[in-house]
């Protein structure tokens, strides 16, 4: 029977004053807050990043006039791509504590909006972390000025993020409800985010090397985008199942 | 079946099942609640009692068997049946990082709910936690956890309140906090709770029913002697009991 129908027992709804809009608005702000309060999620994530890159600039620096170049894609992603995971492992933490997952799916909130919050707020907190270890990282690691392609890196870094943070959100919210949680999710997620590991890392080594073509960091791109419409699109359809029992 | 005119039923529960696995956890379960009813569900710990409240929560689909809440079918579209149930449960479905005040805000605005401020500030004192608003959560005691709880369930005016165990671990003065609450709202409410305590469920009841290993092995509507209910318990339960 439709909601505010009129019938015997049935209730008159009134109308609802909220939004799937207001309701992605509403969650993200949360996860925000609680994260400026805790900052598990970001010092982790950033401490992290810097660790791997001191590590990195030890390893390959045999010699001072070492050209780390071609290895700048790899370095970078791997770092991203494990602190991500640091991050997606906690992105649950707090809605498990108190049964807050349970106050959350008692709101009339469609189950999408619910995955596109989660998602939009871990996508937040790694654009933060990128944005302050890319400077460092260049500081450490780049030799010559890629400002004329920035506005490709930085293509690259959203939509390998996207990709990143759709597969990881989906995947931390079906861990989340198993006693493994720590040993499942980078077990599924690293070989699945395995083609946005290749592409942006081809990507980012030949934009900071200066020998990428138009056209192939145009197909790279293209295939980020693909990448992450698929996902989205598949945890469109299975959300409701993942977070669900 | 429960003596319910169901033409008039606020909750109407026919021939629920749930399996987990290969375990059957709710077996052919029925039971209506009248509007403004009072149903207490009564059992050992694994009898289905959480799981069938669950499932009235549209928290949990049932394998088989139908349900309707105020006339809406919540495995059809359990949307618009949401905004009219509210939980009480022994977690407090808070987040301990926010304030009281960013909890109430922030299911105000998941809800909908008109006049929020004003409605947040009526709501925290009420149960008395207006001193607290700006404190994180984090800092309360158990019982300012579930007094909070409460405003939250209320928050966006339900008019099914699920109860699961909401007695559990407060103190004197938040169970009178709680007690004075649902003496206040119990004209235009429909309540189903989970409840350990015999004295309590019979205090509040208009119905009560017994699980035992996924059935209903007992029910009773109207008043009862709590000295025949315990005698009745223990025959159909053959465990201890909360007295």
């Amino acid at each position: 029977m439709a909601a505010g129908a009129v019938g015997v027992g049935v209730v008159e709804l009134p109308p609802a004053r909220t939004s799937a809009g207001r309701q992605l608005y509403t969650i993200v702000k949360k996860d925000v807050i609680s994260e400026l309060r805790t900052k598990e999620m970001l010092l982790s994530m950033f401490l992290f990043a810097v660790l791997a890159m001191v590590v990195f600039h030890f390893a390959f620096t045999v010699r001072a006039d070492t050209d780390l170049t071609y290895f700048t894609g790899g370095m970078l992603w791997v770092t991203f791509i494990f602190g991500a995971l640091l991050g997606l492992n906690r992105s649950f933490v707090h809605e498990k504590d108190e049964g807050c997952l349970d106050g959350l799916l008692l709101c009339p909130v469609d189950r999408v909006t619910i995955f596109l919050a989660k998602m939009t707020g871990n996508l937040i907190f790694l654009l933060v972390i990128q944005a302050l270890a890319v400077p460092i990282f260049t500081l450490f690691f780049v030799k010559t000025s890629y400002a004329a392609d920035l506005p490709a890196f930085l293509a690259v870094l959203l939509l390998a993020d996207v990709g990143v943070c759709a597969v990881g959100t989906l995947l931390a919210t079906i861990a989340m409800n198993t006693k493994a949680r720590d040993l499942l999710l980078p077990i599924v997620f690293l070989p699945l985010i395995i083609p946005v590991l290749i592409a942006a890392t081809s990507a980012t080594t030949g934009i900071f090397a200066q020998t990428a073509s138009l056209g192939s960091l145009g197909a790279k791109l293209g295939f980020l985008a693909a990448y992450d419409v698929i996902f989205v699109l598949a945890a469109y359809g299975t959300y409701d199942f993942a977070i669900g029992e | 079946m429960a003596e319910v005119d169901v033409a008039h039923a606020e909750i109407e529960v026919e021939g629920l099942n749930k399996t987990f696995g290969r375990r059957d956890v709710l077996r052919d379960v029925s039971f209506g609640v009248e509007r403004g009813g009072f149903l207490s569900i009564m059992g050992p710990n694994g009898a289905g009692k959480t799981t069938t409240l669950r499932v009235l929560a549209t928290l949990l689909t049932p394998t088989s068997g139908g349900v309707r809440i105020a006339g809406l079918d919540p495995l059809d579209d359990p949307m618009p049946v949401r905004r009219v149930i509210g939980l009480i449960s022994h977690s407090p479905l808070l987040y301990l990082d926010l304030t009281a005040y960013e909890n109430l805000r922030f299911y105000a605005d998941m809800y909908g709910v008109p006049e929020r401020e004003r409605r947040i500030g009526e709501l925290l004192e009420r149960v008395e936690l207006s001193h607290r608003r700006y404190d994180q959560v984090r800092t309360f005691s158990k019982g300012m956890l579930q007094r909070l709880a409460i405003a939250r369930a209320l928050l966006h005016r339900p008019r099914v309140l699920l109860l699961d165990e909401p007695y559990s671990g407060l103190d004197p003065h938040a169970v009178d906090i709680l007690d004075g609450l649902l003496a206040e709202i119990r004209a235009e409410h429909t309540f189903v709770m989970v409840s350990h305590s015999i004295p309590k469920t019979l205090q509040l009841s208009t119905q009560v029913v017994i699980m035992d290993a996924g059935r209903i092995v007992y029910r009773q509507a109207g008043r009862v002697d709590e000295g025949d209910f315990v005698a009745v318990y223990r025959e159909h339960v053959n465990e201890g009991v909360a007295l």
